[in-house]
C-alpha cells in the first residue's frame, strides 16, 4: 500500500527537523517506513517513544542518571513529534504530549546542564510554564526566550539551548498561549509580546538570573512572535526570528493540510474561513518599524511554508536594528542546515547581551 | 547514471555510522545522492569538509572558540570518511587523512572538555599518536583506550569519547598500526596488545591520570584487538569489543569489495590472497579463553561484515569473565541503535573503573 499524502508531506517537510531536533536517524528511517496511513502516526511514535521511556526507567531505577537524561530526552522528542499535527485526533494528541512534558521532565535533573520546570504567572491567574536552565558557574547569566512555533513545544527547542547555554547564556523555553501546556485552554494570540511580558516579569522575581539582560529566540510561528514582542516589549535586549511569516493570512491557502488543520485547532477556530479571520491579526504591518533592539532574521530560499519575501521585507522595514541572515539553501527554519545557523546565531545574541 | 556498486555498497552499509558518528543528516543526503561514481566520493566529502573548515576558520578568526570546535569537528569527519575506505586512490587518501587529523587538532582545544593531540613512544624509537581528553575537576580520572577498527581513525572516536567523559573517565584514542596516522608506515597487526602496552605505558608516565584503572573500547577490527589486547595486557582493568571479529580469514570473502581491497592495503599484502594468509593470525582461537578480566561483547545480529556467530563465539570462549550484549535489529557495530548501547557501555565501564 502506498503512503497517504499525508504521511509523505510530514516526511518530506520535516525530516531534518526531527533529526536536528533529536530524534535518531535510525528511528526516523524505521518508524516512518513503518506508516502508510496518517492515523498511524501518533501511535507508531508514541511506541517509540515508550521504548525510549522504557530505558529511561531501566537506567534510572540503577541509578545511571546520564544515561537516563538521554533516554528520556529521546522518548520526549518522539512522543512530541507524535503529537505535533495530529490535531484530528485530539485525545491521542493530548496523550502523546502528556508523556511528552512528563518524560522531559524526568530528564531534567539530570541533564548536564540540568533544568526545572517553572511556573509563570499569566493573566487572569492563569500559569504558564517553561524549562528554565542555567549555564555553570555564572553569576546572574542573561537569558534566551525560546520560543516555539504552531506545531513545536518549549521541550523540542531542547537542542537550540544548548547553543545558549555552552556560550554562558540561560535560556527559559515557553508554551505560549497556543502552544504545549497552553495549548488545551489558551488559543494563539498574535499579540505575543503579553506572554513575553508575564515570562520577564517572572524573571525579575528571580535573584539567580540578569533579567536586565533578556533576549529572544523564536522559529516558524515563533519567529513572527519575535518581532512582535521585540516591538512591543521594551525589555527584551535582543531578538531572533527563524523563518517567521510577515502576514499568515497572506499564505495561509498554500500550507498543506494538517498545517492549515494545525492552525484552525490551535486558534480554536470553528473552520478555515475562521482560522482566516483571526489570523488577519497575525500580521507585522506598521509593527516592524517600532522594534528597537536588534534583531536577527534567519531565513531559507528554499522555505515550503513561509515565503522568503516575508523576511526580506520585515528586515526592509526595520532598517536600523535588522540583520538578515538568507540562506540559498536553506528550507523551513533552516533546519536542513544548522550548522549554517545555529552556533552563529548564538554567538550573534552573545555579543548582544554580553559583549 | 545510476550509482556504481561500490558508492551503493557503501552507503548501504555505513548510513547509520556516518550519522552516529558526526557526519550531519543533511550532509549525508546531499553528499552521498551527489556521487554517482566512487572515484568522486572522496572528493565530495572532502568540499563537504572544505565548507565546514572554512565556517570553523571564520569562527575561530573572531574569537567564537565554541562554533569553531563544532565546524572543525565537522570538517575532520567529513575527510575522514572521505578518505576511510578510499585505498585505490593513496594519495588522495592521504591529502584527505591529513585534513582529518589536521582539523581535528584545531578544534582540540575549544572542545568541552578540551583534549590534546599526545605523541605515544612506539617500538624502535617511532611514535604512536593519540587524543587524549580528560573530564572537569576530575583528579586522577581511569582512562579508556578507544581502539578504531580497519577503516576507521582516533578522530571518528570522539562522541564514543564523550559517553565517557561524562560519567567521569578520561579517554585516551589511538590509531595503532594500520590505522589513521600510523597506516602510512605500519601495516596491521593481529597483537595489538603491543600497541596498548605502549599506550599504558605512557599514561604511566602521567601524573594526571590513573593508569591503574585502565579499560578498553574497540569497535569492529578493534573489538578484536580490545579483546586480544585485554587477554595479554594485564593491567587492562576491563574491556568492550564492539562487533570484533572471532577470526577474521573467514569474513573475508564475504566483504565488500572496498572492504576487501583496504583490507589488502592496510595489511601491506600484495593481493587478496596474501590478505587472507596474513588474516590467519587474525583469530582469537585459543586466546580469548584466557582472558582475566571483564569483557562485554556487543554484537549486532543484521551484522554483515561480522557473522553474530563470532560475537557469540568470543563470549562463550570468554566463559565467566564475559558478558554478551546480543541485539537482534543491531548491524555491523550496532550503529543503527546507538541509544541501545553507547550510553549503556559507558555505564558498563564506568562500573568495572569506578564503582
Amino acid at each position: 500500500m502506498a503512503r497517504d499524502e499525508l504521511v509523505q508531506s510530514a516526511i518530506d517537510n520535516w525530516a531534518p527537523r526531527f533529526i536536528a531536533n533529536g530524534i535518531d536517524y535510525n528511528d526516523f528511517q524505521r518508524v516512518t517506513a513503518s506508516i502508510e496511513r496518517w492515523d498511524d502516526w501518533c501511535q507508531a511514535w508514541s511506541e517509540c517513544g515508550a521504548l525510549h521511556a522504557q530505558m529511561g526507567e531501566q537506567a534510572e531505577a540503577q541509578g545511571l542518571y546520564v544515561s537516563a537524561a538521554q533516554h528520556y530526552f529521546q522518548a520526549s522528542m518522539c512522543y512530541h513529534f507524535g503529537k505535533f499535527l495530529f490535531v484530528h485526533n485530539p485525545q491521542a494528541l493530548r496523550v502523546a504530549h502528556e508523556h511528552t512534558v512528563n518524560t522531559y521532565k524526568k530528564a531534567l535533573p539530570y541533564f548536564e546542564v540540568p533544568g526545572e520546570h517553572v511556573e509563570i504567572p499569566y493573566e487572569h491567574g492563569a500559569r504558564m510554564y517553561g524549562i528554565l536552565r542555567k549555564p555553570w558557574h555564572t553569576p546572574r547569566p542573561p537569558v534566551v526566550l525560546l520560543v516555539p512555533g504552531l506545531d513545536s513545544v518549549k521541550e523540542e527547542m531542547h537542542l537550540y539551548g544548548n547553543d545558549f547555554l555552552r556560550r554562558g547564556m540561560a535560556v527559559l523555553a515557553l508554551d505560549g498561549p497556543g502552544q504545549g501546556e497552553m495549548e488545551f485552554e489558551h488559543a494563539m494570540r498574535y499579540d505575543y509580546e503579553v506572554p513575553v511580558r508575564y515570562a520577564i516579569d517572572y524573571l525579575e522575581s528571580r535573584a539567580d538570573v540578569d533579567a536586565k539582560r533578556v533576549g529572544l529566540m523564536g522559529v516558524s510561528l515563533g519567529g513572527y512572535y519575535a518581532p512582535r514582542a521585540a516591538a512591543f516589549e521594551p525589555r527584551l535586549k535582543a531578538a531572533i526570528a527563524n523563518c517567521g511569516g510577515y502576514n499568515f493570512l497572506g499564505h495561509f491557502d498554500r500550507l498543506p493540510g494538517h498545517t492549515r488543520a494545525a492552525f484552525i485547532h490551535r486558534l480554536k477556530a470553528a473552520d478555515e474561513a475562521d482560522a482566516r479571520k483571526k489570523l488577519a491579526a497575525f500580521n507585522l504591518e506598521g509593527v516592524m518599524e517600532r522594534i528597537q533592539c536588534p534583531l536577527l532574521i534567519i531565513m531559507g530560499r528554499r522555505d515550503r511554508l513561509v515565503p522568503p519575501s516575508d523576511a526580506e521585507r520585515m528586515a526592509a522595514e526595520a532598517p536600523r536594528v535588522a540583520e538578515l541572515w538568507m540562506f540559498e539553501d536553506g528550507n523551513h527554519v533552516c533546519n536542513n542546515i544548522p550548522y549554517k545557523h545555529r552556533p552563529q546565531q548564538a554567538d550573534w545574541m552573545r555579543a548582544k547581551l554580553m559583549a | 547514471m545510476a550509482r556504481d556498486e561500490q558508492v551503493q555498497a557503501a552507503i548501504d552499509n555505513w548510513a547509520p555510522r556516518f550519522i552516529a558518528n558526526g557526519i550531519d543528516y543533511n550532509d549525508f543526503q546531499r553528499v552521498t545522492t551527489s556521487v554517482e561514481c566512487w572515484d568522486d566520493w572522496c572528493r565530495a566529502w572532502s568540499e563537504c569538509g572544505a565548507l565546514h573548515a572554512q565556517m570553523g576558520e571564520q569562527a575561530e578568526a573572531r574569537g567564537k572558540y565554541v562554533s569553531a570546535a563544532q565546524h572543525y569537528f565537522q570538517a575532520s569527519i567529513c575527510y575522514h570518511f572521505g578518505k576511510y575506505l578510499f585505498v585505490h586512490r593513496p594519495q588522495e587518501l592521504r591529502v584527505a587523512h591529513e585534513y582529518t587529523v589536521q582539523y581535528y587538532q584545531r578544534a582540540l582545544p575549544y572542545f568541552d572538555p578540551p583534549g590534546e593531540r599526545v605523541a605515544i613512544p612506539y617500538e624502535n624509537g617511532t611514535t604512536m599518536y593519540g587524543i587524549l581528553r580528560k573530564p572537569w575537576h576530575t583528579a586522577k580520572p581511569p582512562v579508556v583506550i578507544l581502539i578504531p577498527g580497519l577503516d576507521s581513525v582516533k578522530e571518528e572516536l570522539h562522541l564514543y569519547g564523550e559517553d565517557f567523559l561524562r560519567r567521569g573517565m578520561a579517554v585516551l584514542a589511538i590509531d595503532g598500526p594500520g590505522q589513521g596516522e600510523m597506516e602510512f608506515t605500519f601495516p596491521l597487526r593481529h597483537d595489538y596488545e603491543v600497541p596498548v602496552r605502549y599506550a599504558i605505558d605512557y599514561l604511566e608516565g602521567r601524573a594526571d591520570v590513573d593508569a591503574r584503572r585502565v579499560g578498553l573500547m574497540g569497535v569492529s577490527f578493534g573489538g578484536q584487538f580490545a579483546t586480544r589486547a585485554a587477554v595479554f595486557e594485564k593491567r587492562v582493568r576491563a574491556a568492550i569489543e564492539n562487533c570484533g571479529p572471532y577470526n577474521q580469514s573467514t569474513n573475508f570473502k564475504n566483504r565488500p569489495l572496498i572492504s576487501r581491497r583496504t583490507m589488502v592495503h592496510r595489511l601491506y599484502a600484495k593481493d587478496e590472497d596474501e590478505a587472507v594468509e596474513k588474516l590467519r593470525q587474525f583469530n582469537l582461537q585459543g586466546v580469548v579463553e584466557q582472558i582475566t578480566c571483564p569483557l562485554l561483547v556487543i554484537q549486532g545480529e543484521r551484522d554483515r561484515l561480522v557473522p553474530a556467530v563470532q560475537g557469540a563465539r568470543i563470549a562463550a570462549e570468554a566463559g565467566r569473565m564475559a558478558e554478551l550484549w546480543l541485539f537482534e535489529d543491531g548491524n555491523h557495530v550496532c550503529n543503527n541503535i546507538p541509544y541501545k548501547h553507547r550510553p549503556q557501555q559507558a555505564d558498563w565501564m564506568y562500573e568495572k573503573l569506578v564503582g
